[in-house]
């Protein structure tokens, strides 16, 4: 935190406009949701990249929302 | 709404009759302190006090701290209210410690050991009461249990995210080990809402909540975050779209010994056994007979 104000202030920036592109995205955050939570149902397990797929078209989507919005602010 | 308050600091103060408070938060710089009589507990060592503490400080020194107090906030009366129901008239004076403002009931640092109880019970007064509040086992499920999800599935294990809580039954043991009497811990849910995972994780940063165990892992990955928003929605939100954050809170009332007081009866000197409850209605008019 001492170390670099200005790093800092960007990674802070980009965090806070995280709930704002996950807001776009939210049918694939419901899928990637729903995929984890069906294996967390009894007789079902949870291992490493179970909801790739799910997981790849949420990132996507976040990535996309957040090349829209212009990177300014703080 | 808020009450402006400096930082941390030590109150003295006489109360009105009729409001119990004897209460102690801490402060990690307590780490100097020596008990009287040499006494040195080996206390777990589980929490990085010095992060702790510059967290704190970091906190205190944002822009805004008082609108991370809510839960605070939320927290003293219903401590008060149960100080309240005891059957003591008056307390002369009141200590009121806390971790970064001065209320009464604060959140006390939750590696709660040996030391700072005892501390406590020396400093008060026979017939002196402690009461305290803190962060139970079920805090936070929501977070902890969305991140361990959202780990497990994004990097194949996890690694804990939200500090290990005192369980409700050792509040007892340590509270009874460290000379209290008439114990009381009950325990209380405040469920608070939030847009989402982040503006959550935000206010604890801001209340100078963040982990601070020794176990943390130094790097939550973004991909991660993310997932675990996308869980934490999916699986526990409101109907309004808000998410749910539960803050469990444990509070504990002991007391210092004095005569006045009842006290457990001497090993062996019972006089009926359990087992002759059923006749107990018996046994009270023999009593009364006998007197």
């Amino acid at each position: 935190m001492s170390a670099n104000r200005a790093v800092w202030g960007r990674v802070r920036s980009r965090l806070r406009a995280f709930p704002e592109h996950l807001a776009a995205c939210g049918p694939e955050a419901a899928a990637y949701g729903r995929c984890v939570q069906a294996s967390t149902a009894p007789g079902g397990r949870l291992s490493k990249d179970l909801c790739a797929r799910e997981f790849e078209a949420l990132r996507s989507c976040f990535a996309a929302a957040a090349k829209k919005t212009p990177k300014g602010g703080c | 709404m808020l009450r402006p308050a400096g930082l941390w600091r030590l109150l003295w103060r006489p109360l009105a009759p009729g409001v119990p408070a004897e209460n102690l938060g801490r402060r990690e710089v307590a780490s100097g302190v020596s008990l009287p009589g040499g006494t040195s507990p080996r206390s777990l060592n589980i929490f990085d006090r010095d992060l702790k503490r510059k967290q704190k400080n970091w906190a205190a020194r944002q822009p805004e701290p008082m609108k991370f107090d809510y839960l605070r906030e939320e927290v003293r009366p219903r401590a008060g209210l149960r100080g309240g129901a005891a059957p003591r008239p008056y307390f002369s004076l009141a200590l009121d410690l806390g971790c970064g403002r001065g209320y009464i009931a604060q959140h006390l640092n939750k590696d709660l050991s040996d030391l700072v109880l005892h501390h406590i019970h020396y400093v008060l007064k026979p017939d002196g009461v402690f009461i305290g509040a803190m962060f139970g086992g079920d805090t936070l499920y929501e977070l902890r249990c969305s991140l361990q999800l959202a780990e497990t599935e994004r990097e194949g294990g996890f690694s804990p995210h939200v500090s290990p809580f005192t369980a409700i039954n050792d509040l007892g043991h340590l509270l009874g080990r460290a000379g209290f009497n008439t114990l009381t811990v009950d325990t209380d849910e405040i469920q608070v809402n939030y847009p989402g995972m982040f503006e959550l994780m935000e206010d604890l940063q801001g209340m100078g909540e963040s982990n601070c165990s020794w176990n943390r892992k130094a790097l939550l990955h973004r991909d991660t975050m993310l997932a675990a928003a996308a869980v934490y929605r999916e699986m526990y939100r409101n109907e309004d779209g808000s998410v749910p954050a539960t803050y469990q809170i444990y509070y504990m009332i002991g007391w210092k010994y004095h005569d006045s007081q009842a006290r457990p009866a001497e090993r062996g000197s019972a006089t009926v056994s359990f087992g002759e409850l059923g006749k107990i209605n018996n046994l009270m008019s023999q009593r009364k007979k006998s007197q």
